[in-house]
Formats: C-alpha cells, structure tokens, sequence
C-alpha cells in the first residue's frame, strides 16, 4: 500500500493539493471538533510523500498525529515517523528553553537564568510570551538548513488551535510589537510577522464542516485571519461531505415509512453539504471536499483517504 | 433519577464544559431556554470568543450586555407561555478588564494601568487573562444581578481547564513570594523604578533584558506597581470564584460526543472536574446515532436492484455510525461511572433555533429517549 502510493507520486500524480505546493508554511485552523488534525496529518502525509521534507507540529494539545499515523507519541521532541515525515507537540516550556538557547547559545547560562525561580515567574508574566515561544520555536524550524545549505525542513504544517484562540495565537507577534521596545525580542516577532504575512510563505487551510454553525464560523475565521492577522487563507477543506445519493425518482419510488424517510434524510444532509460547498465557494478559495468516511477505527487508513481526497479537487 | 432536571432544580450556576465541536454552546442555550419557560428566570453567558451563542438562539448580534430573548419566542419555542425570563449575553474580554479597572483601581491609578502597554495586551490577548476575568464577571453576575440560574458556556478543552484554574493561578500569582520580594523595594520606596529585580547589573538582569530589551523589565514593574493596590481585592475575588465554583448550588454538566476521537478528552475532564471536587450534574452525549431497527433491511431487499443497492449503502452507513457510537457510550458510562449519562441523538438538520433548542431539551429533561446499546446499571 505505502510502496505503490509512493510509486504514484514517482509517475508524477503528485498527491497534494498543488495550489499549497510552493508554500513552506501551512497553518491548517477551524472550529473545535471539524477534523483539524485529520487534514493536518493527511496534508503532512501528502506532502511528504510528494518527496518534501514535511514536519507537522501541534501546539500544545493532546497529541494525535503520531497516533493517527500508528506509531507511536512522539512529545516535545521532533521525531520522525516515516520517509520524509515528522512531528513534534511543542509545549511552552520545552519551546522556552529551545528558544531562550537560540539566543543565549550556552546552556549553563540558560540553567542559571531561565531556571531561575524568580525569572521564571516574571517571564511567565510577560504578555503572550508562551505562544512567541512555540511560534518562535515552530518558524525557527524554517529556516534551519542542512550541512548542503538546503532545507532542514521543506515544509511545515501547523495543527493550530481553534477559531478564537487561533486569532490571538497567530496575532502574538503583532501583540508583542506593539507591546515591547525594540531588542531580541521584538526583532524576532518582526520576523515571524513578515513570516506569517507574506503570501509566498505561509497559507492557512481553513477546515469546516457541513452544519450551519461551522460554516458561520469559518466565514468569519477567514475575515478575522485577513482583517486582523493579515494572513491569507488559501484554501478551504469542507470535510464529512455527504454526496448526493437518491435522485427524485428513486424517491418517488420508495413508499412512505421508514426507508423514504432514510432516504429523505440522506438527501437532506446531501442537501445541507451542497449548500455549504456553495457558501464556502463564495470565500474565493479553492475549496477541497473530503467526504465523510466510515471506517470502523479512525487510523492510518483513514488518513491515506483524505490524504487522496486532498489531491484531487 | 432524572440528573439535568434536577440539577437545574437545585442549582442557580450551571456550568457547561467539554471538549470543542460538540454542542456546548446549544447544551448551554436550551438549559437556559428550560429553565426560564419552567419559571427559573435565567441567563445564558459564553465566553467563547466564536460568535456561535447569537446564532443557538436566532440572534444577528449578541454583545456584553445582557438580551432579553422575547417572551413570544420562547413560547413559539416551547408551545406554553414561558413563566420566567431568558435572558442572553456573550462576554468581551477587553470591556470586561476594563470595567474592573474603572470600578476597582484607585482613582489617581486608573489612567496609567489603562494607557500601560502590559495592561493592553493583557486584556486582550494575554493566555489565560480571558478565563480569568470570565470568572470575575460570573461572580459579578451571580452576586448583583439576582438571576435564579446562570448557565456559562466555556472554550473547549485545554482553555476550559485553564477556566477552572483561572482563580487559583491568579491567587498563585498573587501570594507568589517572588512577586512581593521582587516588588517589596519599589512599594517601600513609594515609587517606581525597580532596579531590574534588585540585581543591579548582575549577569542575570543583563541576560534577560537581552531577551526581552531592558526597557520591557521596567515598565513591567511599573504595571505590577499600578496594580498592586489591586491585589487584596483580586486575592478576595479569587477566593469569592472558587467557592462560588465548589458550592452546593453550582453544577457542572460535561457535554462530549460518542465519538472515538473525542472520547479521551472528555475523559481527562471528568477525571480533572471530579479531582477538583467539582459538582458533576451528568455527562450529556450529544448527536448520538439511533440504532437502525432491524425491519428495515428486510423492507430493503423488496425494492428494485439499483434502489435497494442505495438503501443498503445507507442502511450500512447509518448503521455503522449507530454501532461505533453505542461502543462510545458504553466507554464513557464505565469510564464516567458513577456520573449519570444522558443521550441526546444527532437530529437531521443543525440545531440553531429555539424550536430545535426544545426538541434536544426533551431528551436532555428525560422526556424522551433514544435506545441504544446503554449499559443498564
């Protein structure tokens, strides 16, 4: 299965969405519960199996990619889980550390500063610093390069948090912008900002679903991400879409009772994944549909199918 | 024993917690519509910062301000004359910190914690600051304004355990020795200008101002100095939360999915509620997937080939989905036990209007009942 999945990518069906394939930076987001990790795992999976680098991060959540994959967690250290494909949950104070080395660069200097009760309770105190840090952590992956000057990583992929904190999350540069003088700090988040703002780089995946509510929110997640962030959505991922199934004869066909409400009920949900498409559509974005799977466990199977579905539009 | 109703009876603080995407905030929404129709006048507040509770109840807009739903819309909703008020309210951070500034803060205080940088960001971006002053505003609330039932709705997950944590890192932060050390000097001296944490030009005090620039140090100190007059009021509010938290008459009610993947968190909050001696009213399993009754397949094999092809593929979907969640329900009842489980089943269209909020309110009132594979215990 894996052997002939990868044969396809080598006789050029590149099983990726193409319009993020010159992105280095992913940002897959949306409401509680719509799959977010699912399309993550799957874009991480099709990335690398497009031969790129990939790494997938999560942000401090209870870690699932490694899971999903069948294999086992990998924590706050970034291991590798087959050709071509990482991942790592970073936690605050796993990035912190990472983080606070870059720029000490010695470690007993980090043990008595950082470890320091004292600063680390001022620290902790320094608005949004928790997230610059995983931020930081994650964007400084992306520009780590190999012995051979290339990329440590050719793409990165973000399990961002949900909606509401997503906004806040990704605004944290801006935030300590406007809240810090200028100094290594301040550098850093001028940095991620143009990272995170700039077309070329960076792309959010906006993940919704099929209900009214969901899709309400990705509408507005999409704005609040331009308005507020200035970062791009792409491209929009309806996941748990219901074909059409029943055409009008077949339900002139089938007598009231139990099976034509099944059937109407069917074409209902259909209905309500045609309409949300149509909504979505209006974003301007290419707009994927993965539909809803019925696998006994949701696993390694399941990801390789949205991981197809996210290939063709 | 029938756990919603009677704990909308006994309680006047409900709680709605659990993990995202499951159908917290409706959950939220129809306790609070039950509540007021029954003549339990109430309030529903979120704290989410998604805009979803306008949408549960058929509102264009929901602000700070507490919205009466009208009369004639709950009783369209519920078919009866409602005999107390619903009203509805989403919470806005910054307005919320805002207010507690201008009502608490001395007078010669106010304007320079508000025009500080560090109070800015705290107040509208800061982790953990939105669950804090949601806390205070549920305190503010249950204390002046005298709704016999206040239901909140939270943020998912790891940001609603934050939410009950919220009280006890403020009084964390507040009796936190290093804070009065390190603020001890500037309060004795009457001003500001906290040498960097009083280590002079230690190696210490230079290594972080390279990481955050000097001048961040400063004016931190002068936003905690600001503050500092505040802090016996925080520390009495912070212990105000927690009791009103642990009271007999506050209840906490998880609402979680059948779903496999949902199934751990809902698990660890549980686990995390009960570890905190949190009332547990019920674990409320919402879209539930009724089993498929067994006569349908034999009706099935009667159509014609091509049709019956597509009512089996059907069958077998709808099928399936029943199975994997009577397995989920049935973790959850073992895993969750002794807390009473109630099921509410996935309906065919979304719920986001008051007539649906009724319809899922009957399951949830034990007024009807899906079968599936319960464990009867």
């Amino acid at each position: 299965m894996l052997i002939s999945a990868f044969e396809r990518v080598k006789v050029g069906k590149v099983p990726v969405i193409p319009v993020l394939l010159d992105k280095r930076l992913l940002i897959v987001t949306g409401k509680g519960g719509v799959g977010k990790t699912t399309v993550a795992t799957a874009l991480g999976l099709a990335s690398a199996r497009a031969g790129q680098r990939t790494l997938v991060c999560e942000v401090n959540a209870r870690e699932r990619v490694a899971g999903l994959l069948g294999r086992p967690e990998t924590g706050a250290q970034i291991t590798s889980l087959e050709e071509n494909l990482w991942a790592v949950d970073v936690k605050p104070h796993e990035a912190m550390r990472e983080y606070a080395l870059m720029i000490l660069k010695f470690e007993s200097i980090y043990n008595a500063v950082f470890e320091n009760r004292l600063v680390r309770y001022f620290l902790r105190f320094v608005p949004s610093l928790q997230e610059l840090v995983i931020l930081g952590k994650i964007l400084f992956h992306l520009k780590e390069k190999r012995p051979d000057g290339s990329w440590r990583f050719e793409r990165i992929i973000i399990d961002a948090p949900s909606t509401g904190h997503a906004i806040t999350f990704f605004s944290v540069p801006k935030v300590i912008l406007d809240t810090v003088p200028p100094g290594a700090l301040a550098n850093d988040a001028k940095w991620m900002r143009e990272c995170l703002i700039d077309p070329a780089i960076t792309a959010a995946v906006l993940v919704s679903l099929p209900e009214e509510m969901p899709i309400n929110e990705t509408l507005e997640l999409a704005a609040a991400l331009k308005d507020r962030v200035q970062i791009q959505p792409q491209v929009v991922v309806l996941n748990a879409f219901i074909p059409t199934r029943f055409s009008p004869a077949d339900l002139d066909q089938l007598a009231a009772g139990e099976l034509r409400d099944l059937a109407l009920a069917h074409q209902a949900r259909a209905r309500l994944s045609v309409s949300a498409a149509d909504r979505l559509k209006a974003l301007g974005h290419p707009l994927y549909t993965v539909p809803r799977l019925f696998t006994p466990t949701f696993g390694r199977a399941a990801i390789e199918e949205v991981s197809g579905h996210l290939g063709a539009r | 024993m029938n756990p919603i109703p009677d704990a909308v009876h006994r309680s006047n603080v409900l709680v709605c917690v659990g993990p995202g995407g499951v159908g917290k905030t409706t959950v939220a929404a129809t306790l609070a519509l039950r509540a007021a129709v029954e003549g339990k006048g109430s309030l529903v507040c979120t704290i989410d910062p998604a805009k979803r509770l306008a949408n549960s109840l058929g509102l264009a807009e929901l602000g700070n301000a507490e919205t009466r739903i009208a009369d004639p819309i709950l009783a369209a909703a519920s078919g009866q004359q409602p005999r107390a008020a619903m009203h509805a309210m989403m919470l806005d951070m910054k307005r919320a910190w805002d207010e507690l500034i201008e009502q608490r803060a001395p007078a010669d205080k106010r304007e320079k914690i508000l025009g500080n940088r560090f109070y800015q960001s705290l107040s509208t971006a800061l982790a953990g600051s939105q669950e804090y002053i949601a806390m205070e505003k549920l305190c503010e609330l249950r204390m002046q304004r005298g709704y016999p039932m206040i239901v909140l709705d939270t943020p998912p997950t790891a940001h609603a355990l934050d939410f009950l944590d919220a009280p006890n890192r403020i009084l964390d932060f507040l009796d936190n020795d290093a804070a009065k050390w390190l603020l001890t000097p500037a309060l004795a001296a009457g001003k500001i200008g906290l040498k960097l944490f009083n280590l002079g030009s230690s190696y210490v005090a230079k290594t972080i101002s390279k990481f955050t620039g000097v001048e961040t140090l400063q004016e931190l100190a002068n936003f905690m100095l600001h503050m500092s007059s505040m802090y016996e009021g925080f520390r009495e509010r912070a212990h105000q939360t927690r009791a009103l938290l642990e009271a007999d008459t506050t209840s906490f009610v998880l609402v979680t999915g059948p779903m496999p993947e949902r199934l751990d968190e809902a698990v660890f909050f549980h686990t995390t509620l009960l570890q905190n001696h949190l009332s547990m009213a019920a674990v409320v399993v919402n879209r539930v997937h009724p089993p498929v009754p067994a006569a349908l397949w034999s009706h099935a094999k009667k159509l014609p080939d091509e049709l019956r092809k597509r009512v089996e593929a059907t069958l077998n979907e709808n099928d399936h989905l029943a199975s994997q969640d009577a397995r989920g329900v049935a973790r959850l009842a073992e895993l969750c036990a002794p807390t009473p489980l109630v099921l509410i089943p996935r309906f065919e269209l979304d719920v986001h209007d008051l007539t649906s909020l009724w319809n899922t309110s009957r399951f949830l009132f034990g007024e009807a009942h899906i079968e599936t594979a319960l464990p009867s215990r």
